[in-house]
């Protein structure tokens, strides 16, 4: 023990070098000037000055702040999973949007869902034109009961012009 | 320009050194520090001033490079201006400025990890004349053709040996004389884990450095 304490005490002796390193003369005349112009500048320790008053104002922030400072590779990974959600949200919104209305029912099945392969693709494709060439095709089924409906005794379509009648306000 | 050197050797035990510690705020830096939330940027100079050196002087210790611990002092004063309003006036403004120092150091030596690059400021020429010193470069030492630059570039290659929470307790304890328990709020742990860190660090410290200890 007392040839540790001694050693100590040569250690100790030796460090006392490090209390004589000095900067540079008159380094510490500018210093404090140097801070306040980069205060004034708006700059921050590190980060953004509201980040940091947060940060300082929630422990568990300066923590996981802490952490991607020490491993830059943790931030990225989290900004990555960020934009991932990001985009994943934009893309299932436009899809959730579109609600297309198929006006040919062949047609639905095909626009109604996704279409992986260029094979799907191109099927859908051919029944679209299948259907847009030969419309009573597809529509024969879907329209007999609302044709059914329709009086028979006449034209399907009885254009009659009636003359218009305006009748104004306060003239007679 | 004051001379740290001399501060420093003359609190190399455990007594606390210049007002750090538990010790109520001092009226006047508190009101400097009111002055300064309400944006009077000259109350913060008069902040700044005061314990730049200090600050300056543990980041250097713990760095090992000037242009390091030049950035690293400026940026922990802006950083501490910043959070200014989270100071509550518990412990002095010194201890918390230094606690920010602390952290934002060990976060750059985390970043940096192992590729050390010293640049060493240079020794007051007052070092040629210290007794301890002078006994350390003498015939006596198995090195004694060993100068004081070198002796100093040892030294800090040494201290970079060592983990950054043990070269810590060595820097402020054994360089700046803090007391164990000043150091323990800084480092956020209790006076025994100090105690042990700093006997390990010390044991470290004499094997790299045999070749110029008696």
């Amino acid at each position: 023990m007392s040839q540790d304490t001694e050693n100590f005490e040569q250690l100790r002796r030796l460090l006392k070098l490090k209390r004589y390193e000095q900067p540079p003369p008159r380094y510490f005349n500018d210093f404090s000037s140097q801070v306040i112009a980069r205060v004034k500048r708006g700059e921050r320790g590190d980060g953004y000055a509201s980040v940091g008053r947060v940060l300082w104002e929630a422990p568990w922030l300066q923590r996981i702040w802490a952490a991607f400072e020490a491993k830059p590779i943790l931030a990225g990974a989290f900004g990555l999973a960020v934009c991932a959600t990001l985009i994943t949200g934009v893309i299932y919104s436009e899809r959730t949007d579109l609600q297309p209305v198929a006006l040919i029912p062949g047609a639905e099945a095909s626009i109604s869902g996704p279409m992986d392969s260029p094979m799907e693709i191109a099927n859908a494709m051919a029944e679209n034109r299948t259907a847009l060439i030969n419309p009573a095709a597809g529509l024969e089924g879907s329209l007999s009961n609302s044709l059914s409906a329709l009086p028979t005794d006449g034209p399907l379509f009885d254009l009659r012009a009636d003359p218009a009648s305006l009748t104004i306000p306060g003239r007679n | 320009m004051t001379e740290p050197a001399s501060r420093e050797a003359a609190n190399p035990s455990d007594e606390p050194a210049n007002g750090a510690g538990d010790t109520p705020v001092p009226v006047e830096e508190m009101v400097l520090v009111k002055r300064a939330l309400k944006g009077d940027l000259s109350a913060y100079d008069d902040l700044v001033r005061r314990y730049q050196e200090r600050i300056y002087a543990t980041i250097y210790h713990m760095t090992s490079n000037h242009e390091d611990a030049n950035d690293l002092a400026q940026e922990a004063f802006i950083k501490a201006f910043q959070a200014l309003r989270s100071f509550k006036g518990g412990s002095s403004f010194y201890t918390w400025v230094y606690r920010i120092a602390v952290n934002k150091t060990l976060n750059f030596l985390k970043q940096r990890k192992n590729k050390t690059h010293m640049s060493l400021d240079d020794l007051d020429f007052n070092a040629e004349h210290d007794p301890d010193l002078v006994a350390l470069i003498s015939d006596k030492t198995p090195r004694r053709e060993a100068g004081l630059a070198e002796l100093q570039e040892k030294l800090n290659a040494a201290m970079q040996k060592l983990s950054e929470p043990h070269r810590l307790v060595v820097t402020l304890h054994d360089v700046q004389g803090l007391s164990h328990e000043e150091i323990a709020k800084i480092m956020d742990c209790n006076a025994g884990t100090v105690r042990s860190r700093l006997f390990y660090a010390r044991q470290q410290l004499q094997a790299y450095l045999s070749d110029y200890l008696q």
